[in-house]
């Protein structure tokens, strides 16, 4: 159930259009309060030292906890089911609505929200509580990378951070470096299987395909998650199809079935929580779908 | 209602043939710029194998469909408008859609295996939600524009938030396909949907143009119709039956498309008049019509993604409707 829950999180982040990637600049201004740029180039101000923190979204979670920095969570969303640890912590949000009173009762001292289309909602109160949100939208791993950076700074995390960088970063030039050279079949990523949902130009999963050793056949399509015409999508005959696993999502669309993938039985599943959280764990997807693309470089 | 009596025109069998005719084949035309259009181009001298899929495994069951849905809803409001004597009568202002698209969900998460129980149970949706307005809309002194009007609001509004509570339970995944659904959707298409669509639009149109001289007598008032010798309880029994049947296998297959029953019988009525026995069979061809050309925007308009079809349908639909409300 919630991994079915975790695909509407990926389509959430299509409302990300327009990701910053402006550097973070940790200015001291007072001595307890430091200004940072979030993703969507808002300038806050947030304490030095946050004991507090709530987040609204899994792949934030997710970050919370690989930083070391889980026991600070006071506050997390329903579908927040990794690691173990986040399921006991309480709920303050479920699909788009963050109940605002439960998170004003938490005290927290920074909220870390993934959707621009939360934020509108309650920006204006949590300002008015002295609340800092922060935002973060990444389009393809740098940005996921930067987004590690920023909550293990704001969490007191740093050093941690950049150990958890280290790893992820070895194991995603190692996958880079096997697919190197190779070439690189026409992927085809399938968000929902009746209404045609798939990955598009903003999506940060077209750069994980990429990095992955293949091209994503969508990435030229505007934003983040579009709904594919059908027509289009016949004409596509894609190497590869892969299946964001959810229970309306296990087979490939009928406009698939004199595809290459299809024929050369090249459709695999991924665990939709893998794919579609930018967080620590999109390395394993990375790392899965490089092994569907190229069985032959990981023996 | 008045306008509809005063603007009663006598066709003459050879000009009502000659307007059907046309109708005819505008119809053929649109179907044609539908077939040619899409977000794929196709060379239609040398069409290859893969082409070939697209034109007529995607393209053409999905146009066909949204002549169906089209005519079918179109029939429904010209029945409906006679009937209850309102020109404000429409499947999706009554909330008769709504019904429809509650029955379609709740046969989605009870009967997913049965795709058949999806009309049926949009069927009953619709006879129940029009059912709900009808006895909420009369009263002593007859049934008033206002009165009708916003005894649909208060049905579709409250079905509305019904379908809101359902999809918040329902779990995400089923949830993205409903909500471009419920806007009014052709890009599901199958053929069997279309032929359960087309058959159940044939049968409706039947019934409803058997009904069409009674219908013209019922709008001058049900007690005078009474006193013509029209059998008023039979003649709304099958009017409600066949509109509700073709609103429910339409909703089922294509969600809620918005404004057809309204807009298209209007035109009817302007441009020939309101005699039911063309109005019915010539809103039928009409809004075939005006769903496969708005379709075809859908399907080109930002392609290769997709809008979904009633969000242009009501985007033509809505401030007409208003044009219309002032009108009157």
């Amino acid at each position: 159930m919630t991994k079915r829950i975790s695909i509407f999180c990926l389509l959430i982040f299509a409302a990300h259009g327009y990701g910053c990637r402006n550097a973070v600049s940790p200015v001291t201004v007072e001595t307890n309060v430091r200004v940072m740029t979030d993703d969507l180039g808002r300038t806050i101000r947030i304490p030095v030292k946050v004991e507090r923190a709530i987040s609204l979204a899994p792949n934030l979670t997710e970050i919370v906890f690989a930083v070391s920095a889980g026991d600070k969570l006071v506050g997390v969303t329903s579908f927040c089911n990794y690691p173990l640890e986040a399921k006991s912590i309480q709920k303050v949000s479920d699909t788009l609505t963050p109940n605002i009173e439960n998170i004003i009762a938490l005290r927290p001292q920074v909220v870390f929200v993934s959707t621009a289309s939360q934020l509108e909602s309650f920006m204006q109160t949590l300002n008015e509580q002295n609340i800092a949100v922060f935002v973060t939208a990444p389009d393809g791993i740098e940005g996921i990378y930067k987004s590690i950076q920023d909550v293990g700074s704001i969490l007191g995390q740093s050093t941690n951070a950049e150990e958890v960088l280290t790893g992820l970063k070895k194991r995603v030039s190692f996958v880079e470096n096997q697919t190197a050279g190779t070439e690189r079949p026409k992927v085809f990523v399938q968000i929902d299987k009746n209404a045609l949902y798939t990955i598009g130009k903003e999506s940060f999963i077209t750069d994980i395909v990429h990095r992955s050793g293949g091209v994503s056949a969508t990435a030229d399509v505007g934003t983040a998650y579009p709904k594919l015409s059908k027509e289009t999508a016949l004409a596509l005959r894609p190497d590869v199809i892969i299946l964001s696993e959810s229970e309306g999502n296990r087979e490939p669309n009928d406009v698939f079935k004199n595809s290459p993938a299809v024929g050369n039985r090249k459709v695999f599943s991924i665990d939709a929580d893998l794919l579609s959280r930018p967080g620590p764990r999109i390395v394993d997807a990375l790392e899965q779908i490089a092994k569907d693309l190229h069985p032959e470089k990981f023996k | 209602m008045n306008a509809a009596v005063k603007n009663f025109r006598v066709n003459t069998r050879a000009s009502a043939l000659r307007n059907g005719g046309i109708l005819v084949l505008l119809l053929l035309f649109a179907l044609l710029v539908a077939a040619l259009l899409g977000s794929e181009k196709l060379s239609f001298f040398d069409l290859s194998e893969e082409q070939r899929a697209i034109l007529f495994d995607i393209r053409m069951p999905r146009i066909l469909l949204g002549a169906a849905v089209g005519a079918s809803l179109a029939v429904a409001g010209a029945g409906l408008q006679s009937l209850l004597r309102n020109p404000l009568a429409e499947p999706y202002l009554l909330g008769v859609s709504n019904g429809a698209a509650l029955g379609t969900m709740l046969a989605f998460i009870f009967f997913e295996q049965f795709e058949f129980s999806r009309p049926v149970m949009a069927f009953g949706g619709a006879s129940l939600a029009t059912f709900a307005v009808y006895q909420m809309a009369k009263s002593r002194t007859g049934m008033n524009v206002e009165r009708l009007v916003l005894s649909g609001v208060i049905v579709t509004t409250f079905l509305s938030s019904i379908i809101v509570l359902v999809t918040s339970l329902l779990d995400a995944t089923k949830l993205r396909s409903f909500t471009f659904w419920l806007l009014g959707d052709l890009s599901q298409a199958t053929l069997n949907g279309f032929y359960i669509s087309l058959i159940v639009g044939i049968i409706g149109t039947v019934v409803m143009s058997s009904q069409a001289k009674a219908l013209n007598l019922m709008m001058i008032g049900e007690r005078d119709a009474g006193d013509f010798g029209v059998e008023v309880k039979r003649v709304r029994l099958l009017v409600f039956g066949a509109s509700s049947a073709m609103v429910g296998t339409a909703v089922a297959a294509s969600g809620s498309v918005g404004y057809v029953g309204l807009i298209v019988p209007h035109l009817i009525r302007l441009a020939f008049g309101s005699d039911n026995r063309l109005v019915v069979p010539f809103s039928a061809i009409a809004g075939a019509i005006f769903v496969v050309l708005a379709d075809t925007v859908a399907r080109v308009a930002i392609s290769p993604r997709e809008l979904p079809v009633g969000a242009i349908t009501a985007l033509i639909g809505a401030p007409l409707f208003i044009y219309l409300l002032r009108r009157n």
